[in-house]
C-alpha cells in the first residue's frame, strides 16, 4: 500500500544507541567484551513501582510491576560486578566514554552542558537489578548533515546498557549482567523524518558517523535502532530493535498501515456506539468440555473468565497488519498476564472445539447480542484474571484508535508486536550517588574544530588506500576502527590492510569463518608478523582463518603450523635443493610446496639467479 | 543549595525553585523546571528539567540572563492504598525510627534523607495489610550514625509498651550502620521478654524499585506476628536475592559488608530462623520461645557512658587509656589480637600497655577483653601475654563480639555494682555467650 506521507501527517523519529568498545563499564571497573564463559552464579530479584521526582507512577512502570514477575539474573566471574547486581554504589564515570561520547557530539555540532547531570530512568521490566538505568544527557540542540538535506538532533545521551534476556517463561524471566552497564551512546533526531525511505538514509549517516568515533563495539544488538512513528489522527509508538537496516523503511510502512487501520475501527465502534462489559466466571458452563484449550486452562483448579464486547461484531477479526487483527493486538495484552493467548468471538468455535450448547449458553450468560463480540480467556485464577484485566484494558483502547505503546518487531516479518505502554516524563529522577560532571568543554570546542567531514575522510582513506572503490567500503565498514589501529602501529602497506579488512574478510565470512571475532590485538600481531617478512601474504589469510585470539595464539600458530616465511639464502637454498628440469617445473614445484612460506616475487628472483636467466 | 549571588538573581526576577524559566547565554537558550542545587557542586552552576525529563547544569555569568516562564506546576501525586489495618491477623506494632529503610532522595542536599511520615513507606508495600494488623507508630526520625543510648531506651521503652499493650510482635525500622548495637542494647535492657522483637532495615533506600527494604518488611511482618520466638533479632536479607531473610540474634550479629543486602551475618553463631518471602519459616538452631505466662515486659535502660571500645594494633599507644583513665572511665572494652593479646612485653615504652592497663585496673576500671578476628572465642590460657592480662584482672569474654561486650559492660555499669558487673560480663545473659562452639558445617559427604 502507497500512502501520502504529508498527507497523513506522518511523523517519523529516530533513537540510535550503540554500545561503545571502551575498556570498562559506564560506571563499574568490569570488562565490556560480552562474556562466552559460562555464568558462575544467579541471583533473584523481585521489582516494584515506585513514586517518581514528581510523585508520579509511570503508565509503563506500573504495568510492569503489576505483572509481579521474578527476575532472575546470571552471574560472571569477569563482568559482573557488585554495583551490576546493585550491592555497590556507582564507581565514577568512564572517561572514556565520556571522551568517545563528546566526540561524537562534535560530529552532530550539538551543544553541551556545562555541567553533565546523571539521572536514573526507572525501568522495572527486570532488564536493570537496580529497577532504573543511568543516563545522562551529554549533547543537545544538534544538526545532522546528510546529502543537500539535514535533521536537528535535539539530544545525545550516554547511558548505560541494560541486561540481555536470556529467556522470559510466564512469571519468571531470566537475564544476562555481562552486557550490563556497557556505555551506551543514544542520539535521538527530531520527529521531523518525512517518509520511511528517509528514515532508513538517516540511520545510515548515524552508523556512519558512530563508527568514524573510532570506539564503538560491532556485532549483533551492539547497535539497535528504535523508531517512533505516528499519524496525525494515531498517537506515538515506539518501535524497539530495529536491528537490521534494510527492513526499516518497510517496518515503519507497516505501522503507519497499523495505524491506519486501527483509525478506522475507532471511528466505525464509536458510530456504532460500542463499549466494554465486565468480566465475569464462565467456568461453570465449561464442566466436561471437549475443547483442549479450555480444558487445559480449568484443569488445576482454573477459571475461565469471559467478557462482553458490546457492538464489536467483526471488527475483532478485521485485519490490520498482514496476519494480524485486532484480536491479535488483545491477545498480546493479554499474554503479559502470563496467558498463551485468548478466544474471541470473531472466531471458529469449532477450531477450539467449542461446543453449540457451550457457544449459546455463553452468550445467554453474557447477554451477547448478534452485534456483539467476546473474549474468553482460561487459566489459573490469579493468571486469568491478570490476562483478563489486559485484554480489557486494550479492547478499551480500541476505541480512542492509537494506544501510546512501546512495540517489537516480529523475527521474521515486518510487523511488530507489543511490549508495553509507553513510559511518560515522570520516571526520571537525579542519580545523587554520582556527583555531577564538568565537561572540558575547551577540550570540546577543539574537536569541533579538528572534526573531519565524512567525505574528508573518505578522501584521506583514498590517498592513503590509493584506490577509490576501497576507501568508499572502508568508510562504511565496522573495520575501519581495526584499520586506524592497524595503519597506525604497523608498518604494512595500507593497501594491503584494506584489501584485507575488506575483501578477504567477505569472502572468508562466507565460507563462515568468524573473522569478526579476531580481536585487534590478534590482527596487529598478524599485520605486523607480515610486515616484518615473518609471514606471507598467503599466510595472511591461513591465520585468519584459525581465528585466533591473541598475539600470543598468532605467534603460536605460525610456528606450529609452519608459516614462517623463508628468505634471502634460505630460499635460494630450496631452489639449489628442488633444482628441476626447468626454471618453470622448479618454480611450480616449490610454490606447490611451499605456496605459505615463500614469497611469490622472492622466489622468482632467486630462480633467475641460480637458473641464470 | 545556589549560591547568594545566583539566589539574589532569582529573588530579583521572582523565581522559585520548581518554576518555568528559560536561560540565555552566548551559547543560546534553555528552557525548564528549576531543580534544587545539591550542595555537592560548583555554585554557579543552574539546575534545570527539560521537557524530556533531564536535569542539565548550565553556568551562571555575566552574559547570563534569567527569565521565569511560569510557575510551578502542582502534580498532584496519585494516591496509593497504604497498609490497612485487618481484623484477625496477628497484632504487630511497627516502631519507626529512621534510616535507609525510610529514606527518600533529597533534592537539596543530593543524598537520601529520612521519611517523616512511616505511613509514607506503608504505602510502597500493601502487602503488610495482609500479614498482620499493624499499628505504625513513628518514636524518632534518626541516622544510624546518631543513635544513642538515649534513643535505645526510647526504643526499648516503646517495645516494651507495645508488648504489654497486647502486640503479638513488634518491629523496629532502623539505619543498618548501628543496628547490631541497638539490637544488642534492647537484648539487655528488655527484662521477661515473651515476644518477638525485630529489628529491620535497608541497604537500598525505599524510593528505588529494586529495594531491599521491601521483602525485609514482609519477612519481619511474619515473623513478628508468626514466630514463637522471645529475642531481639535482626532480619535482613539471608543473601543478595530476594528469596528469604535471615532471623539473627541481637548479640550475635554484625554489619560485615558496607553495602551488600546480606551484610548482616551471625557471629560466632547460627542463623536462628530463615524467613522466606511467603511467609514460611524455617527454625536453624535454638532460641528462647515465648511462654504462656502474662507477666509484663520490663525496661533497665540505665546505661553507663563512661565506657569505650579500643581497638590495639600495632604501634598504639597506651597514652589513649591513660586518657580514659583521667576522664574517669570506668569500663572499657579492648579489641585484642588473635586469641585476645595486647602488647605488654614490648621493649619499646612508648608502645607497651603493661603499665597504664595497670593504673587502669587499679583506677577501679572494668576491663573486658575481646578479640578483632570477630570469629572465634578469646582464650587467656594458650599464651603467656594472655595469662599475664588475666592475672592482671583482665576479664575474658569469650565469644562476645566487641561490640555487644561494649553494650552489655555499659548496660551492665549503670544498673549493677561494679562488682556485679564483673561478675557477669563473661557469663551469658541474652545469648551473647555461646557454651558450644558451633559452626555451619560443610561437607561433600
Amino acid at each position: 500500500m502507497a500512502f501520502d506521507y504529508k498527507e497523513l501527517g506522518f511523523k517519523c523519529g529516530l533513537e540510535i544507541h550503540q554500545r561503545l568498545d571502551t575498556d570498562t563499564k559506564l560506571f563499574c571497573r568490569c570488562a565490556t567484551y560480552a562474556d562466552t564463559e559460562e555464568p558462575v552464579a544467579s541471583i533473584e530479584r523481585y521489582q516494584r513501582a515506585v513514586a517518581g521526582e514528581t510523585g508520579h507512577v509511570d503508565r509503563s512502570t506500573s504495568f510492569e510491576s503489576s505483572r509481579g514477575r521474578e527476575f532472575r539474573y546470571r552471574i560472571f566471574r569477569k563482568t559482573t560486578c557488585l554495583v551490576d547486581i546493585d550491592e555497590e554504589p556507582p564507581h565514577h564515570a568512564s572517561q572514556e566514554a565520556l571522551e568517545t561520547a563528546l566526540k561524537i557530539a562534535a560530529y552532530l555540532e550539538t551543544k553541551v552542558p556545562d555541567e553533565i547531570e546523571p539521572m536514573r530512568k526507572e525501568v522495572v521490566d527486570g532488564s536493570n537489578p537496580s529497577a532504573f538505568q543511568r543516563s545522562m544527557m551529554v549533547g543537545y540542540d544538534g544538526r545532522l548533515h546528510f546529502g543537500k538535506s539535514s535533521i536537528e538532533i535535539p539530544s545525545i545521551f550516554l547511558e548505560e546498557e541494560s541486561s540481555g534476556i536470556e529467556d522470559a517463561k510466564g512469571e519468571l524471566a531470566i537475564y544476562r549482567t555481562d552486557r550490563l552497564g556497557v556505555p551506551l551512546i543514544e542520539i535521538d533526531t527530531s520527529p521531523a523524518i518525512s517518509n520511511p525511505k528517509e528514515a532508513k538514509e538517516i540511520a545510515m549517516q548515524i552508523g556512519l558517523l558512530l563508527r568514524l568515533s573510532g570506539r564503538v563495539q560491532r556485532g549483533i544488538g551492539s547497535i539497535r535502532q528504535d523508531v517512533n512513528v505516528s499519524i496525525k489522527r494515531g498517537t506515538r509508538v515506539e518501535i524497539k530493535g530495529v536491528q537490521e537496516l534494510d527492513r526499516m523503511d518497510s517496518i515503519i510502512e507497516r505501522e503507519v498501515e497499523r495505524q491506519v487501520n486501527l483509525v478506522e475501527i475507532a471511528d466505525e465502534l464509536k458510530k456504532r456506539k460500542a463499549h466494554v462489559g465486565k468480566a465475569s466466571d464462565l467456568t461453570h458452563l465449561f464442566k466436561g468440555t471437549e475443547s483442549q484449550i479450555i480444558g487445559n486452562g480449568i484443569k488445576e483448579n482454573g477459571v475461565v473468565l469471559g467478557v462482553r464486547l458490546a457492538m464489536f461484531k467483526g471488527l475483532i477479526g478485521r485485519e490490520i497488519n498482514e496476519g494480524k487483527r485486532l484480536g491479535t493486538e488483545i491477545s498480546d495484552y493479554a499474554k503479559k498476564g502470563g496467558v498463551k493467548g485468548i478466544i474471541h468471538g470473531d472466531e471458529s468455535m469449532e477450531k477450539y472445539k467449542i461446543s453449540a450448547k457451550e457457544l449459546k449458553d455463553l452468550e445467554k450468560e453474557l447477554k451477547l447480542s448478534k452485534d456483539d463480540s467476546f473474549i474468553l480467556i482460561a487459566a489459573g485464577k490469579h493468571m486469568a484474571e491478570k490476562a483478563m484485566e489486559y485484554a480489557i484494558l486494550r479492547a478499551e483502547l480500541s476505541m480512542q484508535g492509537v494506544p501510546p505503546e512501546t512495540r517489537a518487531t516480529e523475527p521474521n516479518s515486518d510487523t511488530t508486536r507489543f511490549m508495553r505502554p509507553l513510559p511518560g516524563g515522570s520516571r526520571m529522577y537525579p542519580e545523587t550517588d554520582i556527583l555531577p560532571i564538568a565537561p572540558d568543554k575547551d577540550a570540546y570546542m577543539r574537536m569541533i574544530k579538528n572534526r573531519l567531514s565524512p567525505e574528508e575522510i573518505r578522501k584521506n582513506l583514498e590517498a592513503d588506500i590509493g584506490n577509490r572503490q576501497l576507501a568508499e567500503q572502508m568508510l562504511w565498514s565496522y573495520n575501519y576502527q581495526s584499520y586506524l589501529f592497524i595503519r597506525e602501529n604497523t608498518k604494512a602497506q595500507p593497501s594491503i590492510i584494506a584489501s584485507i579488512l575488506l575483501e578477504k574478510f567477505t569472502e572468508l565470512r562466507r565460507k563462515g569463518i568468524a573473522v569478526d571475532d579476531i580481536g585487534n590485538e590478534a590482527l596487529l600481531e598478524i599485520f605486523e608478523s607480515y610486515a616484518k617478512e615473518r609471514i606471507t601474504k598467503p599466510g595472511i589469510e591461513e591465520l585468519l582463518k584459525l581465528v585466533p585470539n591473541s598475539k600470543a595464539e598468532v605467534d603460536n600458530y605460525i610456528k606450529g603450523k609452519n608459516l614462517v616465511r623463508l628468505t634471502g639464502r634460505e630460499v635460494e637454498k630450496l631452489v639449489k635443493d628442488n633444482k628441476g628440469a626447468s626454471a618453470e617445473e622448479t618454480r611450480n614445484r616449490l610454490m606447490a610446496k611451499y605456496r605459505l612460506n615463500v614469497d611469490g616475487a622472492e622466489l622468482n628472483s632467486a630462480i633467475r639467479k641460480i637458473f641464470g636467466e | 543549595m545556589y549560591s547568594e549571588k545566583i539566589s539574589e538573581e532569582f529573588k530579583k526576577h521572582g523565581i522559585e525553585i520548581g518554576d518555568r524559566i528559560s536561560i540565555k547565554d552566548s551559547e543560546g537558550s534553555n528552557e525548564g523546571m528549576l531543580m534544587p542545587r545539591p550542595d555537592v557542586s560548583k555554585s554557579d552552576i543552574i539546575i534545570i528539567k527539560r521537557d524530556d525529563g533531564y536535569n542539565i547544569g548550565i553556568k551562571y555569568g555575566k552574559g547570563t540572563k534569567l527569565k521565569r516562564v511560569s510557575g510551578k506546576q502542582h502534580a498532584a501525586p496519585e494516591k496509593r492504598d497504604s497498609a490497612k489495618p485487618q481484623k484477625g491477623l496477628p497484632k504487630v506494632t511497627l516502631l519507626y525510627t529512621g534510616g535507609t529503610i525510610g529514606s527518600k532522595l533529597d533534592y537539596v542536599s543530593g543524598g537520601v534523607k529520612a521519611l517523616t511520615k512511616a505511613e509514607e513507606l506503608l504505602a510502597e508495600v500493601p502487602e503488610l495489610g495482609n500479614i498482620a494488623e499493624l499499628e505504625v507508630k513513628q518514636i524518632m526520625s534518626v541516622f544510624s550514625e546518631d543513635m544513642t543510648h538515649m534513643e535505645w531506651k526510647e526504643i526499648a521503652e516503646a517495645a516494651a509498651e507495645a508488648i504489654n499493650n497486647g502486640s503479638k510482635g513488634v518491629i523496629v525500622t532502623h539505619g543498618t550502620d548501628t543496628m547490631h548495637y541497638t539490637a544488642s542494647a534492647l537484648s539487655f535492657m528488655l527484662h521477661g521478654l515473651n515476644a518477638p522483637v525485630i529489628l529491620t532495615g535497608a541497604q537500598r533506600s525505599s524510593d528505588r524499585g529494586s529495594s531491599d527494604a521491601f521483602m525485609n518488611l514482609i519477612c519481619s511482618a511474619y515473623a513478628a506476628g508468626n514466630s514463637d520466638i522471645a529475642e531481639v533479632v535482626i532480619c535482613m536479607h539471608a543473601d543478595s536475592s530476594d528469596k528469604e531473610c535471615m532471623l539473627i540474634r541481637g548479640t550475635k550479629a554484625r554489619k560485615m559488608h558496607t553495602s551488600r543486602r546480606d551484610a548482616f551475618r551471625p557471629v560466632n553463631n547460627s542463623a536462628i530462623a530463615y524467613v522466606s518471602i511467603n511467609g514460611s519459616i524455617r527454625y536453624n538452631s535454638a532460641y528462647r520461645k515465648t511462654t504462656s505466662l502474662k507477666e509484663k515486659v520490663a525496661v533497665k535502660s540505665s546505661f553507663e557512658t563512661k565506657v569505650a571500645l579500643l581497638n590495639t594494633h600495632p604501634n598504639s599507644s597506651p597514652e589513649m587509656l591513660d586518657f580514659l583513665i583521667s576522664k574517669g572511665y570506668r569500663g572499657i572494652i579492648l579489641e585484642g589480637t588473635g586469641l585476645g593479646q595486647i602488647p605488654i612485653n614490648t621493649k619499646h615504652s612508648g608502645y607497651n600497655w603493661r603499665s597504664a592497663l595497670k593504673r587502669a585496673i587499679d583506677a577501679g576500671m572494668v576491663v573486658g577483653m575481646t578479640s578483632q578476628c570477630l570469629y572465634g572465642r578469646v582464650n587467656p590460657r594458650v599464651y603467656s601475654t594472655a595469662r599475664e592480662l588475666a592475672d592482671l584482672g583482665v576479664i575474658y569474654c569469650e565469644d562476645m563480639l566487641p561490640e555487644t561486650a561494649y553494650v552489655k559492660l555499659g548496660f551492665l555499669l549503670g544498673n549493677y555494682g561494679k562488682e556485679d558487673a564483673e561478675k557477669l560480663l563473661s557469663k551469658d545473659l541474652s545469648g551473647e555467650i555461646t557454651a558450644r562452639s558451633e559452626t555451619e558445617w560443610k561437607s561433600d559427604i
